[in-house]
């Protein structure tokens, strides 16, 4: 039998249908804070469900950390994007024409996109109160600061930080910014629901299946076995398709409609539906004059969007992580998840960790520089070793930073020179606490069955379980079989999230191997790891085992143009044992590919809060030809070591090690992406002040104070830049934009606004 | 929603004349991919499609007395692989290489991307430094429209309602022609700038593309170059003055102040691969 | 309105409106579902279709323009065509969403190029996008099925 993914045969959440299914299509806000004050949905023709917020009156809100979101929002609309209405057809053409039909009337309210302004004192409140989740993705303590944007605030406390700095004979400190970026996975997000009498199904497209089954259960107040939920292979999800997305309309329309119901987002909602955090960083970093590092401050602003979803745990993680894989005596963490009005932030590959691990490394970089110091040299002088304390209190075991630095180094010949060339080096956390639960069945003919709510998004998860239990069970791997995630079948675990699928799933298999052993039929395995963090002073276990890479890259700059190659791209992680080297290995490239696009192009741009690049030819993904001439990496493995979940590990350090080469020459570029446009303003920057000081070494490290601060960074929200944007720009959507613009001058006093969105 | 009608005239007359009746009205559909965009975008829903498929004699690449002809349904594909364009248009030949993909490349024609008249285009700024001309025809009959003049804005040409491009002319080259494509993102990103250059007999025709509107010329400072060799000084100064001169767009692919910047560089090195070439 | 061409090597007669995109028409009335939509503007290559034998981005080309025009989709390789092996032994697929306009344009390349240079795989695969960034092994693969005469 040939692969399925070769002949075409695979069939996607997009793909399931089901008799007498209705399409639906939502109507979005197309303002980015404004009450609703009027709709109307009296042309929409009979035969077509049309749901509105009045038919909701019985639902409660969801939200896997926050319970911050309403199915229809009934006051009013906090983001250009917010769904207001939907309805049901029976052909997409009908859904999209009807929709159009609706009326929508919006009074505009004060916005605020900016994290750091929005987390200032005085900022529009995008969320008057906030209500903790009971669900168990709120599995760690969420501090929301009363009467603010901010949902969560993360502290991290270890050592005195202020004699710290007293005691550092440099000290250096910068801000930076980094954009949103969208997961775009090939297959939009698609889902169907159906009602039995009072039991849900949902066919979807999930990471967190059952999340997802909590969730919907706690919105309709229903058993959580009332709600069944099936998870097909998905094309692709990064952490797009991670807790409620579009399953809670697809349910809530098909309860009016009685009949089953399917939403399959168009390309632009993408950017509507969730995304990666904007984030302002900032980092400062203390060391004696021979390069120990004596003090390490972060301060953290993750951009959540209108609706928390779970930022609390991204903004979380990229704090503790922050500090990076240093022996600290003295270190300081704020990390904030702030509400704004942009489209929601959440989950995306490496939770977090690019936005805090751009802004160490780079500083890093600067911090070398000013004590005259070897990157590598500083880097290897501080790294934690097997048996040092992490900043949390927890200690570290199985480390390998040396190791991985060292190989990422000699990569690019490292000690034949250093021009052009950057490093990088760091650390992921794992989801901790965890549990995980799995079921193996024997079957006829010396077949056995996996269940699990582990889901196939291309990782290779399913192909690892089986190689695991044929493994363990010591039968062929074609005798193995690994369904779908069915949550009336397979035992309950949190998700597939955090790269934690094949450590986890893996151990608890070994208990269920062992229980199947004894009992024949069944056998069940669980394991749970412990841990976790004070949220007031980040003191804990952070993670059950860390996530751990490095990177180095190699550049050639055009300086008339700030338009740059990376020539020379090596990553390697630490994979303790590997299962399946494939897919192990693509895995590790498709990280570094999606860090090169963080690095040199991907980013969500705004106009007023609305999305003005939500198309794949004004947002550029990486494509192959974008590829370094030489890209390659390292999977290190160690005897008997333990498996490793490695999906993300490779993609933060990518943008570092590409920053920190361009840094080389003296080109300091604090914002990602790394445009040709940034790389020529930070030439110039270069030059003026080299041309200022005659006399010393280059100094490169631009301090904080000689640019604008993050709070006053110029916002893509005057009405010129966006009628710019709108009129003038954007390639082949031009018209597009001219004419979503010109609707928004009509959704002030008609809103008639659908989404302006490619069909299919 | 009611479906469009479907025309598909089997002459050339036939489709004139549905211009003639129904002007703005008649889609005209050559290879459609740019309409295949915009109508999945709903920014464009047509009433009447008017394929020009089945009007025989519109895909051809033909050499008449030196002069290329290429049929307005030719494919970006054909221009890009022919022989007899390759031998005296070589820079032509590469610059409908560089759009897009080989998908995109199958089904866009040479007639469609003059029509569509999108800033972001490669072949309009080479077609003009070559001096080509679009041949427009309607059922009052045929005039030729130099390539400079034909763009005008944004998505707007200098055809007439009832007209149809049929046909670009290119004139025989002495002299030789370079297209530099300036992406500021992704390799398969549209160009941030384009500068398409041209030589002959000591006159030059700098084209820059992709930074306004339409494809910017500016005669009076190409004449600086007029006997002079393309180094040195009057590279920079042509570079610079183009530089000034235009009015460049904002848009994902760099900013106005950047597409000056990079405008003076590019041109500058345009002139120089010419002075190479 | 009545489409009539054929696919896979068999001539059909299927029902289309004149505004809607071959991508539309293929999957909902043959159920071809190795043609995906992802981006709607010829950009990605996920609904990639050989047209005539070159590939075309289903997704913008208006249905009535198959008209009389041979449409071969990954479902009319079989299985065992020598790129499809290729692919396979590459593992050059994650979720496997693209890998049919992959395959489809490599078939084509190949056609084009017996032994295409690293930069010749590089731009004319260019403009199929893989999001999980299998690009590695998606070129082993070309290199392996042009070792093997794939096309």
């Amino acid at each position: 039998m040939p692969d399925p993914r070769v002949t075409g045969a695979v069939r996607y959440s997009q793909d399931v249908a089901m008799d007498r299914m209705l399409h639906a299509r939502l109507l979005r806000s197309p303002v980015a804070h404004a009450r609703v004050v009027r709709l109307d949905a009296s042309a929409v023709p009979e035969g077509v469900v049309v749901l509105l917020p009045e038919d909701l009156r019985d639902l409660g809100g969801y939200g896997p950390q926050i319970k911050d979101q309403e199915v229809l929002p009934r006051e009013r609309v906090r983001y250009a994007g917010d769904v207001v209405a939907a309805v049901a057809a029976e052909t997409p053409e009908e859904a999209d024409e009807a929709v159009g039909l609706i009326d929508a009337d919006y009074e505009e309210l004060p916005a605020v996109f900016d994290e750091v302004r929005a987390a200032s004192d005085g900022a529009v409140l995008v969320h008057e109160t906030i209500n903790i989740s009971k669900n168990d993705a709120a599995y760690f303590g969420i501090r929301p600061q009363a009467a603010t944007n901010i949902c969560h605030l993360f502290r991290l406390r270890h050592g005195d930080v202020e004699a710290g700095f007293r005691e550092a004979d440099v000290v250096v400190e910068e801000t930076y910014h980094t954009a949103g970026a969208q997961h775009a996975p090939m297959e939009p997000h698609a889902a169907l629901a159906r009602w039995e009498e009072e039991r849900l199904e949902v066919i979807t497209g999930t990471q967190t299946p059952f999340n997802m089954r909590s969730d919907l259960a706690g919105l309709f107040g229903i058993d959580e076995e009332s709600v069944r939920v099936i998870s097909p292979p998905m094309g692709g999800s990064f952490g797009a398709k991670t807790f409620v997305r579009t399953e809670a309309i697809a349910a809530c329309l098909s309860r009016k409609a009685k009949r089953p119901v399917k939403v399959v987002l168009e390309r632009d909602e993408l950017w509507m539906t969730l995304n990666r955090h904007p984030a302002t960083v900032r980092v400062k970093l203390g060391a004696r004059s021979d390069g120990t590092l004596v003090a390490s401050e972060t301060e953290c602003w993750a951009n959540t969007g209108a609706y928390a979803d779970c930022g609390p745990g991204v903004a979380q993680k990229m704090g503790f992580a922050a500090p990076g894989p240093y022996r600290l005596a003295n270190v300081r963490v704020d990390s904030r998840a702030v509400y704004t009005n942009l489209p929601p932030s959440g989950a995306f590959r490496g939770y977090g960790q690019m936005q805090s691990t751009w802004a160490r490394e780079r500083t890093m970089d600067l911090l070398a520089n000013r004590l005259q110091m070897d990157p590598l040299e500083l880097r290897m002088k501080n790294l934690l070793r097997d048996g040092d304390k992490y900043c949390t209190g927890e200690t570290m075991h199985d480390v390998h930073f040396e190791r991985l630095l060292r190989d990422a180094a000699d990569a690019v010949a490292w000690s034949e020179g250093r021009n052009d060339k950057g490093l990088c080096v760091m650390l992921k956390g794992m989801q901790t606490p965890s549990r995980a639960a799995i079921a193996v069945e024997a079957g006829d003919g010396g077949t056995y069955t996996v269940r699990c709510a582990t889901t196939e998004m291309g990782q290779g998860a399913k192909m690892a379980m089986r190689i695991m239990a044929a493994e363990l069970l010591e039968v062929d791997v074609e005798k193995i079989s690994c369904p779908d995630p069915d949550t009336d079948i397979v035992p309950y675990d949190t998700r597939t999230t955090s790269s934690r699928s094949t450590h986890m799933m893996g151990r608890a298999l070994e208990v269920a191997v062992a229980d199947l052993e004894e009992n024949g039929e069944r056998g069940y395995g669980e394991v749970v790891d412990e841990g976790g963090l004070d949220p007031d002073t980040g003191q804990g276990v952070a993670s059950s085992h860390w996530h751990q890479g490095a990177a180095a890259a190699e550049v050639e700059v055009d300086e008339e143009t700030g338009k740059f190659r990376v020539v020379k791209l090596h990553a390697p992680i630490y994979a303790g044992r590997v299962i399946n080297r494939p897919a192990a290995e693509l895995q590790n490239e498709g990280s570094m590919i999606m860090g090169l696009g963080t690095a040199l192009f991907e980013s969500n741009e705004f106009a007023d809060g609305q999305i003005t690049n939500a198309n794949l030819s004004d947002y550029n993904l990486p494509a192959m030809d974008d590829m370094p001439a030489t890209l390659s990496h390292e999977l290190l493995e160690r005897e008997d070591g333990e498996v490793q979940g490695l999906g993300e590990t490779a993609l933060p350090p990518i943008p570092p090690a590409i920053g920190n080469a361009l840094y080389s020459r003296g080109i300091h570029v604090t914002d990602l992406p790394i445009s040709p446009e940034r790389v020529l303003d930070a030439v110039d920057a270069r030059d003026e002040s080299r041309a200022k000081v005659t006399s010393g070494p280059a100094s490169t490290g631009v301090m904080s104070d000689q640019r604008p601060s993050a709070g006053v960074r110029p916002l893509l929200t005057s009405p010129s830049v966006g009628l710019l944007l709108g009129i003038l720009g954007a390639g082949l959507l031009a018209i597009a934009l001219y004419k979503l613009l010109h609707r928004r001058v009509e959704a002030g006093e008609k809103a008639s606004y659908g989404p302006g969105a490619p069909r299919r | 929603m009611i479906a469009p009608e479907w025309h598909e005239p089997r002459s050339l007359e036939e489709a004139l004349s549905l211009r003639a009746e129904h002007g703005e009205e008649a889609t005209v559909v050559a290879g459609g991919s740019f309409l295949g965009i915009v109508m999945n975008q709903k920014l464009f829903v047509p009433t009447m499609l008017v394929a020009l498929r089945s009007v025989p004699d519109l895909d051809y690449i033909e050499l008449d007395d030196g002069m290329l002809r290429l049929g307005a349904m030719t494919t970006h594909r054909a221009v890009e692989r022919s022989p007899v364009v390759a031998e005296s248009w070589p820079s032509l030949a590469f610059t409908f290489s560089v759009v897009a993909s080989p998908r995109v490349r199958n089904q866009a024609t040479v007639g469609g991307v003059v029509a569509d008249a999108d800033y972001a285009s490669d072949p309009p700024s080479m077609l003009a430094a070559l001096e080509a001309r679009v041949v427009a025809r309607s059922v009052r009959g045929e005039r030729e429209i130099p390539m400079e003049e034909f763009v005008l804005d944004h998505y707007e040409t200098a055809l007439a309602v009832d007209e149809l491009v049929t046909e670009l002319r290119i004139p025989r080259r002495k002299g030789s022609s370079v297209y530099r494509k300036f992406r500021s993102r992704s390799s398969e990103d549209r160009p941030c700038v384009s500068v398409a250059a041209a030589r002959e007999d000591g006159g030059l025709r700098v084209v820059v593309g992709a930074v306004a509107g339409r494809p910017q010329y500016f005669p009076d400072i190409c004449d600086l170059a007029r006997g002079e060799r393309l180094t040195g000084e009057v590279t920079t100064d042509i570079g610079r003055r183009y530089a000034e001169r235009i009015e460049p767009l904002s848009d994902s692919r760099g900013s106005a102040r950047y597409r000056r910047r990079v405008t003076a560089v590019e041109v500058r090195r345009a002139l120089e691969d010419l002075d190479r070439a | 309105m009545k489409v009539r061409f054929s696919v896979n090597g068999e001539t059909l007669e299927v029902e289309a409106r004149a505004d809607e995109m071959l991508l539309d028409v293929l999957r909902r009335e043959l159920d071809l579902t190795s043609v995906r939509y992802t981006c709607g503007a010829g950009v990605c290559g996920a609904c990639t279709a050989l047209v005539d034998g070159e590939p075309i981005s289903t997704c913008i080309m208006l249905a009535p323009l198959a008209e009389g025009k041979e449409v071969t989709t990954v479902e009319g390789l079989g299985g065992d065509h020598p790129v499809q092996r290729a692919f396979a032994e590459a593992e050059a697929f994650q979720c496997g969403y693209c890998t049919p306009g992959m395959i489809l344009t490599a078939k084509r390349l190949l056609e084009e190029d017996p032994e295409p240079t690293q930069e010749k795989i590089r731009t004319y695969m260019g403009g199929n996008l893989c999001r999980c960034g299998c690009y590695v092994k998606i070129e082993d693969a070309v290199n392996l099925a042009a070792n093997k005469g794939g096309a």
